[in-house]
């Protein structure tokens, strides 16, 4: 019995390969896996899995299921994880920062691990939140909410190091899945609803030094500033919770920012307010800024451009170009040449009242009256936007964009605010459209025009983000607690199932054993698909 | 008797109970910001003048929720989880604290006068009205619409009345009682009217008038429409005659936790 347990072991340990720079390079190629956030540094999040197709998705069903542990440590939270999955280990996330590494054969607990942390931990604006690792080599890569980078043993969960990356008593927190590129750990804060200055940082992948660090709010003397008056950069927002992607042939990193603060009273805040509410293009060993895009400039409705970058290559108006492709927020889709950030095309793709369009750069031609008043003011999108956080989705086969979208408005009220260290600062509010005034749709889009091909309507704005598959597929959840399956080329549902428990996460894909597994949430449990 | 007892009540909430509420060092400017507020964040579910509406009626010296003003504060800034009430996150502390001092000015109004019998409102409550066909009071009725065992914390007397007269305007669009839509719809076997229970992006379960529970898949339905002009509840204008209205709303009025 000793001895067979022994062959296994062994049998197990080498199935676990390391997860090199140059695999992670590679991801497209790598189906069985699901190795970033987003699938791929293109951030696609596209399974080029077909073993699950629309002949028979109908038989999917649940193989396991992992019911994440309740107050493992200082409360409940959210859960919003993307897992990893590397060799046969699944890296999951539960919140408010635990990691826990899985078997993805069985679904049995192989280790978890859980930071120490103050029961006073801040999260002004967001709920406790984590949505995922990131691996590297032999290590696995999480943020806190108390706003610290750790790296973990990714073998047994313990703890390599751990860094501080910023204060949280002043509001700064770690929520999103960092970045692997080559030996560096790229990570985002949030915080902006306290007034924090948001910055980009990198990581020393073997030590946790910090390599480089980027203010996505420029000081007085840097270009930008002139986009800001006094000292309201100080607590100028432009938190970057949401990870980004990479190109490595350009070897330029792709990272978005958030709303400037205070979120919905911009008198204190004239001008622009760069870097806000932008797309950034940083070079990733230095943090120098090679160019940026601004979606909404003077942002008064936190609409937040912490969307996900999607990379594709494609033939734009009879020119070869590297596009960058988003659904903000703002409710337009954009089309961005990622080499230089050059405005290609946008459009609006989900219901807004704030802008009559965009004109010949992106800007937007804003309509006089649609920012929040002392008596409120109906404005579509509502601050929680067209889109938030949660993922689209690209189908590279079929040129295809699809996006979970909210269809919702929100009167919105500014009220008079000061600065206070480690407190909200927002100046104002909405009060959204509910009930059977609001709903919610995912859209699929041809992503050369941004028109929209068909919608499957949600009954609900949702928060969570939809994966294509090349087996014809679009997989997307619900608040109601549906995940289901779409038929990519109609919109047709081929397949559902309910959860209990509303669905906040990404879903993704991979293969164990030769079989394809598709993956999901709803509540606090994991649920795994297969056809068997 | 209720009505003495209400007085009673709003003496001992209005009298200084275990050290300092964080309400007392409010100043009029402070409660003229909480209005503002209230009108802006919570007049659409509470009404104007906090009488209720989808949400509690909060004019009155007591609430379920919120016994002190520090439970208050917690209410408004957390929510009430399983009810409608959402946290209001986007408010500050100090904010919060306005709006709960402006809640208790609400409290401190004269409590709404009685317009009837709510004792004679009860028997018609129970015989002419029918009314426990559809509606459970203390355990005993038909659980169709809402029950009604608190409804005089929750409802003011507009409110009430136009509940009877003209329940189609009353009804929830929003939160609270928003199991209450009227819905129809065909199926290839089956026409059913009812009360909406529970609906996704695939399936929706109705309750019809006699209490039967219906679910459907949404894709072997061949109509579906949301009935929003329209209530289940019959339309009592004419039903019943000025003083068995005013009783009966009497009758709902005294319904109180308390």
């Amino acid at each position: 019995m000793k001895r067979i347990f022994f062959v296994m072991l062994v049998l197990a340990s080498q199935t676990h390969a390391e997860v090199t720079y140059e695999r992670l390079r590679n991801a497209a190629k790598d189906t069985n896996n699901w190795l970033t956030y987003s699938g791929t540094y293109r951030s696609e999040r596209f399974s080029a899995l077909d073993q699950v197709n629309t002949d028979n998705v109908n038989d999917l069903k649940v193989i396991w299921a992992y019911q994440m542990q309740p107050a493992t440590n200082a409360g409940n939270g959210l859960v919003e994880t993307t897992p990893i999955v590397v060799d046969g280990i699944m890296y999951i996330t539960e919140p408010p920062s635990t990691v826990t590494a899985l078997d993805t054969r069985s679904g049995k607990l192989i280790w978890t691990w859980s930071p120490d942390m103050p029961a006073e931990v801040k999260h002004i604006g967001f709920p406790r939140v984590n949505r995922g690792v990131a691996v590297l080599d032999d290590a696995v890569y999480v943020g806190t909410l108390d706003a610290r980078l750790v790296s973990l043993d990714a073998a047994t969960g313990a703890v390599r190091w751990d860094v501080e990356v910023a204060d949280n008593h002043i509001g700064f927190s770690l929520t999103l899945a960092p970045l692997a590129l080559d030996g560096k750990i790229i990570v985002g804060v949030s915080g902006a609803e306290a007034g924090v200055r948001g910055f980009i940082d990198a990581y020393d992948s073997a030590t946790g030094e910090r390599i480089w660090r980027f203010h996505t709010i420029p000081a007085p003397g840097d270009p930008g500033s002139e986009t800001w008056e006094g000292n309201a950069w100080q607590t100028g927002g432009g938190s970057t919770w949401l990870t980004g992607s990479f190109d490595p042939e350009l070897d330029l990193l792709y990272w978005t920012v958030g709303n400037p603060a205070p979120d919905w009273n911009g008198d204190v805040r004239p001008g622009d307010n760069l870097y806000s509410c932008s797309v950034l293009a940083l070079d990733p060993d230095t943090g120098e800024l090679k160019w940026y895009f601004q979606f909404t400039p003077h942002d008064t409705h936190d609409w937040d451009a912490n969307q996900i970058p999607v990379l594709f290559d494609t033939d734009f108006n009879d020119e070869e170009r590297k596009i960058l492709a988003l659904a903000n927020r703002n409710a337009f889709f954009y089309l961005l040449d990622r080499e230089t950030g050059e405005f290609l095309h946008g459009n609006e793709y989900s219901k807004q009242t704030w802008a009559r369009g965009l004109d010949e750069n992106g800007r937007p031609i804003v309509i006089p009256g649609s920012e929040p008043t002392y008596e409120g003011n109906l404005v579509w999108p509502s601050l929680q936007g067209a889109t938030n956080w949660f993922s689209p989705s690209y189908n590279p086969q079929t040129e295809q964009f699809f996006v979970a979208t909210r269809l919702m408005g929100a009167i919105y009220y500014k009220s008079d605010i000061e600065y206070e260290e480690g407190e909200p600062f927002l100046g104002g509010g909405e009060q959204a459209l509910s009930g059977d005034d609001a709903a919610g749709a995912i859209r699929a889009l041809d992503v050369m025009t941004g028109e929209q091909q068909w919608e499957f309507m949600l009954h609900s704005p949702p928060w969570a983000g939809v994966m294509a598959t090349a087996g014809g597929l679009v997989f997307g959840g619900s608040n109601e607690g549906n995940i289901f399956a779409l038929d990519a080329a109609t919109g047709k549902p081929l397949w559902d199932f309910q959860s209990g428990g509303a669905v906040r996460t990404n879903p993704m894909s991979f293969a164990v054993d030769g079989k394809q597994r598709v993956v999901s949430t709803g509540g606090s449990t994991l649920f795994v698909f297969g056809l068997d | 008797m209720v009505g003495r007892i209400l007085i009673a009540l709003a003496v001992i909430a209005s009298a200084p109970a275990f050290g300092k509420s964080p309400l007392d060092t409010l100043t009029d400017g402070d409660l003229a910001d909480g209005e503002r507020l209230f009108r802006i964040h919570c007049a659409r579910c509470h009404g104007i003048e906090g009488g209720g509406g989808d949400g509690s009626n909060l004019a009155r010296a007591r609430l379920r929720f919120a016994p002190d003003d520090e439970a208050l504060i917690g209410v408004i800034g957390n929510g009430i989880p399983g009810t409608g009430m959402p946290a209001i996150w986007t408010l500050d502390a100090e904010q919060t604290t306005r709006v709960a001092g402006y809640v208790r000015t609400l409290g401190r109004l004269e409590e709404e006068e009685m317009p009837g019998d709510p004792l004679r409102g009860m028997q018609v409550y129970q015989a002419n009205g029918g009314c426990p066909a559809c509606h459970i009071i203390a355990g005993a009725g038909k659980g169709i619409g809402p029950e009604l065992t608190h409804v005089g914390d929750q409802r003011g007397l507009d409110h009430l009345r136009q509940s009877l007269t003209d329940p189609a305007v009353t009804q929830s669009q929003t939160s609270g009682y928003k199991d209450y839509l009227t819905v129809r719809l065909r199926s290839t076997g089956a026409r059913v009217e009812g009360l909406r229970i529970d609906e996704d992006a695939f399936t929706i379960v109705v309750r019809d008038i006699g209490g039967t529970l219906h679910s459907f898949r949404k894709e072997d339905l061949v109509e579906y429409d949301k009935v929003f002009t329209h209530s289940l509840m019959p339309d009592y204008e004419g039903a019943l005659n000025h003083r068995d209205l005013d009783d009966v709303v009497s009758y709902l009025m005294s319904l109180r936790s308390e």
